[in-house]
């Protein structure tokens, strides 16, 4: 069966929506809205999908091929171990159909590309319950991709966050490479990127957000990430956390130079405590654990960025949430450990940097075939209810 | 407690001290072996002399001497570390070297010049550094402690030895660092009357190290997978390092030099983090318990590995294995289970991966970015833990790719209270050279390492009585011994997520022990190495665990043995009885602790193990246990040596040559140590035994480089080569061993006009003929014998009978001079790199030197190599050596020659 060829055509992305939205549509003003366009990011806690949405939606003559151009691109995510909603999701969304713009067949089978460890995992689910094939693509290779799309062609798409207060980044395109990339997923991936498609994986660590909301889940019993985060949002962290000052009295902090506020072992003052678990609070077991670690993941990538020479440190990954805590903690410790010489830049489209990347790789297109001048300055507000939800 | 187990309790006071002590010497009266010896004829010849402060090891921790603070010789230092759970001290005893010589050493000083230390611009104290730990909630016991050796009052800065008094307004000031400096301040004014000077607890840290670094030959050692394996670092090339001080937090030090150092980053999860998220997650009541439990996890219920993502298959495009740690704790999310329902086990393994990768990781990284070959790691996370030191070792392997190594330090706890000691002004360590450090560990209790607290031991008695209850209780900790080589629990791999070997290794075991440290100035390296700094004493390796089985069967086997002889030097009375069975079980316990962890006692070579048994008997106040057969060794030889003297002298020079080297060979088969000699002395007497030896001389021998030896001496044709001017020689055993084969050969050189030293040990150690010995055996051999005679004359060895040393040396022009040195050990083997001063300045102008004997020739000092000719003569008494050295058997002969600056082949037959 031949099917009907059609481009991907990113031209014209940017955000639709106000600008304070998490992980808004990206519209595509160029792209046929008949188009099917489905990617995945199967990661270790989460499944992420993207998928095109045509201007026309609820239409029922997909395929037809002739449709107006326009749409945007719409952003999924499921809990893993609820892969289930997912595939229903998919099915009632009619995401995967055999015409459109899905580039190949594998064996006769529809192939949507994928990544993530998942995408070999739950290859044989997807075959079974949608027909469809897994086009496995290299999950550091996509979630270059998809950063560097949303770097170079999404205006708005990145900002820091210190104390409470979100600045937009204007990326000069051109002064983009090299930088360095930190996912933070269930564990964090480190990655030096230098070009397009010219990355390395520098280092990574076993620390990541699977660590945190593990580790919330067997201490505060909370049952979704972001219920941990508001959880700590309410802690205070000096009832766990061992600070210069317990350790050696205000008078040797002085001495030797350190801020007797400075955090010297999260966690530490539990040692000397005589409390049990239930004797703590979640609130402050939560604003403890989420510093603990942020800090880490931060001072790690500080070290890896000090040691490539590098200034600029993205996070990206699905545990930074748009959370301003995590995201002060990140830069605060950025800022600490680099004597304000780096910054740290978050992006919008954090958690789906994998599943964008995918999704270039139909056609296998570069963005650098894309010129600025096809990028509209102009926001469009969608208001679509369920562009974003996550399902957990 | 880790260290001297005899005094952390010991809290007798002044008068208690004194009388034991005036016990302690009347034993040592009633044992000298003077006393009973028909040729030993120096009744007054001390216990402790100048080499006996670096082997006499513990008989300090009796010695009150201490409790005269006044006294020059007997000043002592005391600096605190006082943490939140252990209190550190470190107090350093002065031990004035014996000013009671004997006249062969007077006349071996006067001939060198020897005067102690005065070849420094200012006198390195001779001592002891002692270490000694308290728990901090048994602050009292600590303050008794001090209090009853009055190391409060022996600071050097403190007025009162200066003049004698104690103003009242003017406090003695004692060094301290840790927090606990400025909590108990209070207290031990209170007390003691003492003031506290706080030092700054990262100065401290890092001078500590720094001293230990450069002081103590094999203070740092890498852990992997429990295997502890000692690094010699270069003091030259020491600086820059990284230092990781993992406490509650972490503090990343680099160290560029002596008080130059910098807090260069650091980290809040850190051994706080495991503990407090352990205590947190599980029941354990104390980090031990916790870290015990982590042997018993399986990560994988908890942690996500790469595996769990990619459906069991490796990330290979980035060198992720399956079973690499993707995200700690990762896969408690999308389970649904609650806290209870995982195991406490795989929990506290996964923290302490979690955390100690994490560490590791941030180490290497700063390691990187500073361009730092070294990182040691210490603090409470590491201190004895052999857990948590693996994880971090695998750790820095792993984001390494095996670049760089972690490595931690024997002495570790005591850093702080070390570097607080350093901060005296004059404190006289900064000066002191890794071969003036002795260390020695407390012989007669042994006890399972890394406990705080021994039995209060306070006399021999004591230690007696607590050795048989050792036994009667603790038989489950000296018994079982592993022997199954430790390092097999894999503790540290994120590829064996399971964790576990199939021995489990007692995490205890990494608590080394920690020794006294003896300074003795006296020590040199023996000036003729070719290479000191590549010189290793021992020819086997003892990390290779069937050889420390080896070992630890052979001296198991001799042993019961050696108890007897023990007894019976001491007329087999019920007191001796009672110490030989003591000393037994002590040893055995040594050796258990050995094979469990045979670092437990430091780098543990051959010589260090055979020395160990040594200074047990010593502690145990056996004198010389061999003393009767010594006896009666060297009468029976010497009576049939003047007929063996006429038969060398029948012979012509070439003959005789062999006859000589042949005689050498032949009595080395006298010897205690081994156990093949030990049968044969049941089925023959002494003579018999050594003509049977002789007739079995056919050489080719196994090594025989006497040709090349001959040729050195004789020349070949009319060429005649001069003399050697001066030759060492290295004896061994008493009796035939010294008086048949080592005096003819002595005798022989000269002869030839080439002075000749006798160089023997210091102290009794199996039936090694010791330097005091020697004397009386020569002068007994001199009888019979003119060449002796004159040369012992010209010596200044036969002082009794001729002429007195004290009006100068004897001019005896017609005969190079035969003398005796002590080597300064107490050991069946010799360390090179310590060696008595009086060798040393012996070695200055020799060109020859002999070692005879297994012990000094073959299990030591086989491979190492000399600035002067060097001939190694031994009888090979041991099977399982000889085949591994050169493929041999049971009484195979070594003769190997190796001419000056000539690296050479040998012949092996």
């Amino acid at each position: 069966m031949e099917l009907p060829h059609v481009k991907l055509e990113l031209s014209g992305a940017e955000i639709s929506g106000n600008l304070d939205e998490r992980n808004p549509p990206i519209c595509l003003p160029n792209q046929p809205s008949d188009a099917s366009l489905l990617a995945l990011d199967i990661g270790g806690t989460l499944i992420k999908l993207v998928y095109f949405s045509g201007g026309n939606e609820g239409n029922e003559q997909i395929g037809s091929g002739n449709a107006t151009p326009g749409g945007e691109l719409r952003f999924v995510k499921f809990e893993r171990r609820r892969l289930g909603d997912c595939l229903e999701f998919i099915k009632s969304k009619k995401l995967i159909h055999d015409s459109g713009i899905i580039t190949g067949l594998s064996n006769g089978h529809v192939a949507i590309k994928a990544t993530g460890g998942g995408a070999y995992k739950f290859a044989d689910v997807f075959k079974e319950k949608l027909g469809v094939s897994l086009d496995k693509l290299d999950e550091m290779d996509s979630v270059v991709a998809g950063a560097n799309f949303l770097l170079k062609k999404i205006p708005g798409e990145s900002f820091t966050h210190m104390d409470g207060k979100r600045t937009p980044i204007e990326i000069n395109q051109k002064n983009l490479f090299p930088y360095l990339l930190v996912n933070i997923g269930s564990g964090v991936g480190i990655i030096k990127v230098t070009g397009n498609k010219i990355f390395e994986r520098v280092t990574g660590t076993h620390i990541g957000g699977g660590t945190i909301f593990g580790l919330a889940k067997l201490l505060t019993g909370c049952t979704s990430y972001d219920d941990f985060l508001k959880l700590s949002q309410q802690g205070d962290n000096l009832v766990l956390d061992l600070i210069v000052k317990d350790i050696c009295g205000e008078l040797a902090c002085q001495k030797q130079g350190l801020s007797a506020s400075t955090l010297a072992s999260s966690f530490g003052k539990v040692i000397d405590s005589k409390r049990k678990l239930s004797d703590y609070r979640a609130e402050d077991l939560a604003t403890t654990l989420l510093s603990a670690f942020t800090y880490n993941i931060a001072q790690i990538s500080f070290l890896v960025a000090a040691l490539l020479g590098l200034k600029r440190v993205f996070f990206g990954g699905s545990y930074i949430r748009g959370h301003a805590s995590t995201m002060d903690n990140i830069s605060y410790a950025i800022d600490y450990w680099s004597k304000g010489q780096m910054q740290a830049i978050f992006l919008r489209h954090e958690g789906f940097l994998g599943a964008l990347g995918a999704l270039m790789s139909y056609e296998n297109l570069d963005v650098d075939d894309l010129t600025l001048e096809d990028v509209k300055e102009q926001v469009k507000l969608v208001n679509h209810l369920d562009l974003f939800t996550i399902h957990l | 407690m880790a260290g001297s187990p005899n005094n952390s309790n010991e809290i007798d006071n002044k008068e208690e001290n004194l009388r034991e002590c005036n016990k302690e010497e009347e034993a040592v009266k009633e044992m000298a072996p003077g006393s009973s010896a028909p040729i030993h004829r120096s009744s007054s010849r001390p216990q402790l002399d100048v080499s006996g402060a670096a082997i006499q090891g513990n008989f300090e921790e009796r010695n009150p001497t201490i409790l005269l603070p006044n006294q020059s010789d007997d000043i002592s230092h005391l600096a605190l570390d006082i943490g939140g759970s252990l209190i550190k001290l470190v107090y350093f005893s002065r031990h004035e070297e014996q000013s009671l010589d004997d006249k062969r050493r007077r006349s071996i000083k006067k001939r060198f010049g020897i005067s102690n230390g005065s070849r420094r611009s200012y006198p390195i104290l001779g001592g002891r550094l002692h270490f000694v730990k308290f728990e901090t909630g048994k602050l009292n016991e600590c303050l008794d402690f001090i209090s009853s050796k009055q190391l409060h009052l022996g600071g050097l800065d403190s007025p009162s030895w200066r003049s004698g008094t104690r103003p009242e307004d003017n406090a003695i000031i004692i060094k301290a660092t840790g927090g606990g400096a400025y909590k108990f301040a209070d207290v031990f004014k209170e007390r003691l009357g003492v003031s506290l000077d706080k030092e700054d607890e990262m100065d401290c840290l890092v001078a500590g190290a720094n001293f230990l670094l450069k002081a103590i030959r094999h203070e740092a050692f890498t852990h992997m997978e429990g295997q502890k394996e000692f690094v010699q670092i270069d003091h030259n090339d020491l600086f820059p390092y990284l230092l990781v001080n993992v406490g509650s937090g972490v503090s990343i030090i680099k160290v560029d030099g002596d008080g130059k150092f910098q807090r260069v980053s650091g980290t809040n999860v850190g051994g706080g983090t495991y503990w407090g998220l352990g205590r947190l997650l599980t029941k354990c009541k104390s980090f031990d318990e916790l870290l015990e439990l982590s042997q018993q996890g399986d990560n994988s219920n908890v942690d996500m590995l790469v595996g769990d993502i990619y459906g069991g298959m490796d990330y290979s495009k980035i060198g992720l294995s399956a079973s690499t740690i993707a995200s700690s704790f990762g896969k408690t999310i999308s389970e649904s289970k609650e806290l209870l329902d995982y195991r406490p086990e795989d929990i506290s393994l996964s923290l302490l991966r979690m955390i100690s990768y994490n560490i590791g990781q941030i180490s290497y990284l700063n390691a990187l970015r500073y361009g730092l070959k070294r990182i040691f790691f210490g603090g409470f996370f590491i201190r004895g833990h052999a857990y948590t030191m693996d994880t971090i070792s695998f750790a820095v392997h792993f984001w390494s790719k095996g670049q760089a190594q972690a490595m931690f330090l024997r002495h570790e706890g005591f850093l702080g209270a070390l570097g607080a000691f350093m901060s005296y002004e004059e404190h006289g360590l900064d000066v002191l050279r890794a071969h003036q450090l002795v260390e020695r560990f407390p012989m007669g209790a042994p006890y399972v390492g890394g406990k705080i607290h021994g039995p209060p031991l306070g006399d021999l008695n004591e230690k007696i009585s607590w050795m048989e209850k050792f036994v009667q209780k603790g038989t489950e900790i000296t018994a079982p011994v592993p022997m199954a080589p430790p390092g097999t629990t894999g503790v540290g791999g994120f590829d064996r997520p399971s964790s576990r070997g199939n021995t489990l290794r007692s995490d205890a075991s990494a608590a080394l022990n920690i020794g006294v440290l003896h300074l003795v100035p006296t020590l040199e390296v023996f000036p003729l190495l070719a290479d000191p700094k590549m010189y290793e004493p021992n020819t086997i390796d003892l990390s290779d665990h069937s050889e420390l089985e080896f070992w630890f069967m052979v001296l198991s086997e001799h042993l019961p043995d050696l108890v007897d002889k023990a007894v019976a030097s001491e007329g087999g009375t019920d007191d001796a009885k009672r110490r030989g069975d003591a000393f037994a079980r002590a040893f055995s316990a040594h050796l258990a602790r050995l094979m469990e962890e045979p670092a437990a006692y430091g780098k543990l070579g051959l010589a260090n193990l055979l020395e160990l048994r040594e200074e047990c008997l010593r502690e145990f106040q056996f004198v010389d246990a061999y003393i009767t057969i010594k006896q009666r060794e060297n009468e029976a030889s010497l009576a049939v040596l003047p007929d063996l003297l006429i038969e060398l002298d029948s012979m012509n020079e070439e003959e005789r040559l062999l006859a000589l080297i042949e005689g050498v060979l032949a009595a080395n088969i006298f010897d205690w140590g081994s156990r093949a000699c030990v049968d044969l002395y049941h089925e023959g007497t002494i003579i018999e035994i050594y003509r049977m030896s002789r007739k079995k001389m056919q050489r080719p021998w196994r090594v025989d480089d006497f040709d090349m030896f001959k040729k050195r001496m004789l020349g070949c044709g009319d060429k005649k080569p001069p003399p050697h001017r001066r030759a060492l020689l290295f004896v061994d055993n008493s009796g035939a061993d010294v008086v048949l084969g080592m005096l003819p050969l002595a005798r022989e050189l000269l002869r030839r006009g080439t002075e000749v030293f006798l160089v023997a040990n210091s102290l009794p150690a199996l039936n090694d003929v010791t330097a005091n010995e020697l004397p009386e055996i020569v002068a007994e051999a001199a009888k019979h014998c003119d060449i002796l005679r004159k040369a012992a004359e010209a010596g200044g060895l036969l002082v009794d009978a001729m002429v007195s040393v004290e009006h100068g040396l004897v001019d005896n022009s017609a005969s190079v001079p035969l003398m005796v040195v002590e080597n300064g050990c107490g050991s069946p083997c010799i360390d090179f790199r310590q060696v008595s001063s009086e060798l040393a300045a012996a070695a200055r102008g020799a060109d020859l030197i002999i070692l005879e004997g297994m012990g000094r020739a073959l299990h030591t000092n086989f491979n190492a190599r000399f600035r002067c000719d060097a001939l190694k003569l031994a009888m090979m008494k041991n099977q399982r050596l000889a085949e591994k050295l050169f493929n041999g058997n049971l009484y195979d002969c070594v003769c190997r020659f190796e001419p000056a600056g000539e690296q050479q082949q040998h012949n092996f037959s």
